[in-house]
């Protein structure tokens, strides 16, 4: 029994030093990727791949988030008469938190799964193994041009999520449900800072870089067969999925933090 | 285990040779695959290595290029250990190999000509396209394949896999090159292509080839020595006629296609009305 618990602690240990080891590399030899030009191709590769087939699912997250926060809060707001300021509030969620949290949900599943399949493929074919054998650097060559594609650009997937769930957003709220437009936008305008966005948009850099990172780690070190590539699948989304949440958190107490340090006066307004 | 050791070539005299394993032993899990192994491969020369399936052959090649590292022992390259390199140093000495994988290991997402190219893309700059389809074309045409450029491996049979493979091994002329299983899956006249393709290289480029096969005729044709691999360990070692006339039984059963005693035993065991026989009608 002890001994069962050691050797589970060991092994994730174990894992975790391999996964940081892992990112370590990938991110030096990103860098380097980043200043040698032959590797650009590559990038614009799987930049496609990741980000441009990715605007239409990210946009309609962002749609929906915005329209059913619509629906849900008008009541509340227009119980206490304040249905002009619905605009602050969908508008201040969507691009502080629901935006970015659920675009990069949706990228987890959407690109996580996809590169951790890829991968796993290609190390259970031994094609990783054949990279090896020619002398190149499989995290250069595979890992890389993933990991900086997700760096780039999930933030621009964000900014694509935060402007649909703002116009869905706005079209429930002053189209359907018929509050005045000047107002609306009004209150949005005096309610969301410069600040709120750029912090959602940052938060994508992390996201991005978390679920590519840990989707090619899991393929990277998938074990044989069909069912080991299957498994890779569903560990690199719950590990990418509970890492977005985890950060997430972490950005917003930091963020707060910072906030505070430059402008005390204002939070307490 | 050696019972011949006055004519099997001395296991000591391995550092001479290009490639040096000395004293390997690999295990997975508890499982020995190979058990203090020494093998030095001699520069320009062809070696065979055969031995029943599941014998350790692909991981002793793995060992060669170190994409497998041993649990003991050493790996030598030209006198420098390397066993013991990071990853990075590692590539450079791999450019010195080409290595065809028993499973071909084409990149599935590339075409066959980027796949031909990939080692000369990863390790200089092309500047000059057309020379490149041309070595595409030339290398093609060495395995029987010129007019596949644009074809994609989902796209080519078993064998074609495999010749593809083999093209990109010896797209950048490596000083060493390593075959696991070069002719399975192949009919029998494009094995003696692919024979006399390793020959070829071995005559005109002077090239060190390690050959891992099956094949009898194609061990025989190509070999300047052959090595045989049972239970982790090398029981022969020798030319041609060396292993041809080896007195050790598993050897000659191998060589010769024989079933041992005891598997015979075995099968004439298995099958009998001794025996329940499980048909689909049992069950319903
Ligand atoms: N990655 C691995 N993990 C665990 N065991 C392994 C691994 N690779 C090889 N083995 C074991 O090592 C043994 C030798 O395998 P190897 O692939 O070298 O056989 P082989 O001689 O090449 O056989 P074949 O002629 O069928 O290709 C096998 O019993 C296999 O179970
Ligand atoms: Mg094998």
């Amino acid at each position: 029994m002890i001994g069962a618990v050691g050797a589970k602690t060991i092994g994730g240990v174990n894992n975790i030093g391999r996964f940081a080891r892992f990112v370590w590399q990938s991110m030096i030899a990103s860098f380097r990727s980043c200043l040698s030009p032959c590797t650009y191709p590559l990038i614009w590769t799987q930049m496609h791949i990741i980000g441009v087939r990715s605007v239409p699912v990210v946009m309609i997250t962002g749609a929906f988030v915005g329209m059913t926060l619509a629906v849900q809060a008008y009541d509340q707001l227009a119980g206490m008469g304040l249905e002009e300021h619905l605009g602050v509030l969908i508008n201040i969620s969507v691009v502080k938190e629901l935006g970015p949290v659920l675009a990069a949900v949706m990228l987890a599943g959407r690109i996580g799964g996809a590169l951790t399949a890829e991968l796993g493929t290609m190390n259970v074919t031994e094609q990783i193994d054949a990279v090896r054998s020619m002398g190149t650097d499989p995290v250069r060559y595979l890992a890389a041009p993933r990991v900086l594609a997700c760096l780039l650009l999930t933030p621009f997937l964000i900014i694509f999520a935060d402007l649909m769930g703002i116009i869905g957003g706005y079209f429930v709220s002053v189209v359907v449900l018929g509050i005045n437009s000047r107002a609306y936008w009004n209150f949005s305008a005096s309610g969301v800072e410069l600040w709120d966005v750029s912090i959602g948009v940052v938060k994508g850099f992390f996201f991005g870089v978390a679920l590519a990172a840990i989707s090619c780690y899991k393929g990277f070190t998938c074990k044989e067969g069909a069912r080991g590539v299957g498994q890779a699948c569903t560990e690199a989304f719950v590990a990418s999925f509970i890492s977005i949440l985890a950060l997430d958190f972490a950005l917003a107490v930091i963020f707060k933090s910072i906030y505070n340090t430059f402008w005390p006066l204002k939070s307490l307004v | 285990m050696k019972q011949d050791s006055n004519q099997d070539r001395t296991q000591d005299g391995t550092n001479d040779g290009v490639i040096v394993l000395r004293d390997i032993t690999k295990r997975f899990g508890g499982k020995v695959v190979l058990d203090n192994v020494s093998l030095g491969i001699e520069k320009g020369k062809t070696t065979v290595v055969i031995g029943p399936s599941g014998c350790g052959k692909t991981v002793l090649i793995k060992h060669l290029i170190v994409l497998l590292r041993p649990n003991l022992g050493q790996v030598y390259y030209r006198d420098q250990r390397i066993d013991n390199l990071s990853e990075r140093k590692l590539n450079t000495i791999r450019t010195h190999y080409g290595f065809l994988f028993q499973g071909g290991a084409l990149f599935d997402s590339l075409s066959v000509t980027e796949n031909i190219i990939f080692p000369i893309r990863q390790h200089c700059e092309i500047t000059d396209w057309a020379q490149v389809e041309d070595l595409v074309k030339a290398k093609l045409a060495m395995v029987g394949l010129d007019g596949f450029q644009n074809s994609f491996p989902a796209n080519l049979s078993g064998g074609q896999r495999k010749r593809v493979a083999l093209a990109r091994a010896i797209a950048l002329n490596p000083e060493v090159i390593l075959y696991d299983e070069p002719t399975t899956g192949l009919d029998p006249i494009y094995s003696d292509v692919i024979s006399e393709l390793i020959l070829k290289l071995q005559r005109e480029l002077g090239v060190t080839s390690v050959v891992v096969t099956h094949d009898m005729t194609m061990a025989y044709k190509v070999a300047d020595r052959i090595i045989m691999l049972h239970n982790g360990k090398i029981i022969a070692d020798g030319d041609a006629d060396h292993i041809h006339n080896h007195p050790h039984p598993i050897v000659q059963q191998f060589i010769k296609g024989q079933v041992g005693e005891d598997d015979l035993a075995v099968l004439r065991m298995s099958g009998t009305a001794s025996q329940a026989q499980f048909l689909p009608r049992d069950f319903q």
